[in-house]
């Protein structure tokens, strides 16, 4: 066999060993192993290195400073709350609206009939991009970022992650205690969420400034995938309420929540 | 550093964190250095995600061990004497083909030797640079020769005789004397 390491059959004789080699070749290669003594030598030694890089070389793991340096590339600003492990948000659909304003006081009356929900265009984008959301969170089994029912932890969470201060109700009385806070995100924007738990359901209220395409939407609830959407707005924003509660449930919630933002009501946190 | 978009975040902890180990491992075999391994590769970390701003990657393996192969010969010129530098050593390479006239094979000497795992990691530690990093993506990392031929950014065919290089010099080696 010539000397030369760019020798095609010493090629060949390499691509062999890591599995490069086509059917035809191999079978080619089979043929020549078996002729040549001298190849199948040269084989069997080249073989031997290899197996040996591989069983006393073996990739190492990093070790844990540089895992915990790595992460912290992208970790979550830290709050005096405990947060949960980063979640992935690569939902493509979810990503439609940028948001602003400031979550004010939740106007008009509640008990609003609720009616057959209609919303074209942008509208439905927004209901559909939050509905995955809410899917793929329930599925990961991490509902929020935060997990507390203390409004007064989760309202300063969120405000550190959005441009919104959010005035956070308090519904535990009505039978729908708050389980925690997330941020959705619509069009790379984050827009906070709070999740309210009812028995083994739940529901994540997000909120649009009126600004945004596809914020506003007549009041209703729909079915989206499978899952209720509520919606409704005030004089500032827009509420999308996704759930997995049945659709006469959800309208309580609903109620129940306007009722709680209106000004100087009694749930209302500061 | 302004911080990620959460796009760049996302993609980022899909594609990173499960590749620190091959990442660790490269970066260690070309610097030879444990502590330096791990600024290489927070370096090359920090590269991705700037990167991930604006790419969407098909295939991470390669794409990531790219990153931290010149982030580590960044790292090395700039803080290692110039002889070091892993960009170095091709003046090597031409030596090493000249002395490519093999004895005979001899498989059983060979087999005997590669069961002592720290003279073979001295032979690797010996191999000129332009060698080891591919013997490592190849037998460490694991990479298929299309994504070696991405990651270091030259072709098949010169990552098949470098290949064919290291295996053979490692082969002597392990055959000479002790």
């Amino acid at each position: 066999m010539s000397d030369s390491a760019s020798d095609p059959r010493r090629l060949r004789l390499n691509a062999a060993l890591d599995g490069e080699l086509d059917a035809e070749n191999a079978l080619a290669f089979e043929r020549e192993l078996a002729a040549d003594p001298a190849l199948a030598a040269e084989y069997r030694e080249r073989e031997a290195v290899r197996d040996g890089v591989r069983r006393h070389a073996p990739r190492e793991p990093a070790p844990d400073a540089l895992v915990g340096r790595v992460l912290a590339l992208v970790a979550e600003p830290s709050a005096d709350v405990v947060p949960l492990a980063p979640r992935a948000r690569a939902s493509s659909h979810a990503r439609r609206l940028p948001l602003a304003a400031s979550f004010a006081a939740l106007g008009f009356v509640a008990g609003v009939a609720l009616m057959s929900l209609r919303a074209p265009g942008a509208s439905e984008g927004v209901a559909s991009g939050l509905v995955s959301e809410f899917a793929r969170a329930a599925v990961a089994g991490q509902p929020f970022d935060v997990a507390s029912s203390d409004r007064h932890t989760v309202k300063p969470w969120l405000a550190g992650r959005s441009t919104v201060s959010a005035d956070i109700v308090d519904l535990a009385p009505q039978g729908f205690p708050l389980a925690g806070g997330r941020i959705a995100m619509v069009d790379s924007v984050p827009a906070p969420t709070l999740v309210y738990r009812h028995n083994e359901h739940l529901v994540a209220v997000t909120e649009l400034p009126l600004t945004l395409a596809g914020a506003r939407a007549a009041n209703g609830i729909e079915t989206v995938d499978g899952f209720h959407v509520a919606r409704w707005s005030d004089a500032n924003l827009g509420y999308v309420a996704v759930s997995d509660m049945d659709e006469r449930t959800l309208a309580e919630f609903v109620a129940a929540f306007r009722e709680a933002g209106k000004p100087g009501a009694a749930g209302k946190a500061d | 550093m302004t911080p990620a978009s959460p796009l760049a975040a996302a993609r980022f902890r899909a594609i990173v964190p499960p590749l620190l180990d091959d990442a660790y491992s490269l970066a260690k075999w070309l610097c030879r250095d444990a502590d330096d391994a791990q600024d290489i590769v927070q370096e090359a970390a920090v590269r991705a995600l700037t990167a991930l701003e604006t790419t969407a990657v098909d295939r991470p393996k390669p794409w990531f061990l790219a990153i931290v192969r010149n982030s580590a010969i960044t790292w090395m010129a700039r803080n290692r004497r110039k002889e070091e530098a892993f960009a170095g050593g091709l003046g090597e390479l031409e030596d090493l083909q000249s002395a490519e006239a093999d004895a005979a094979p001899d498989p059983e000497a060979t087999l005997i030797a590669v069961e002592d795992g720290a003279r073979l990691r001295r032979a690797m530690a010996a191999l000129p640079a332009p060698l080891l990093e591919i013997l490592v993506m190849r037998d460490v990392n694991g990479l298929s020769y299309r994504d070696i031929a991405d990651a270091a950014g030259m072709p098949i065919g010169t990552v098949m005789s470098r290949l064919a290089r290291a295996r053979g010099a490692l082969v002597r080696s392990m055959k000479a004397e002790p």
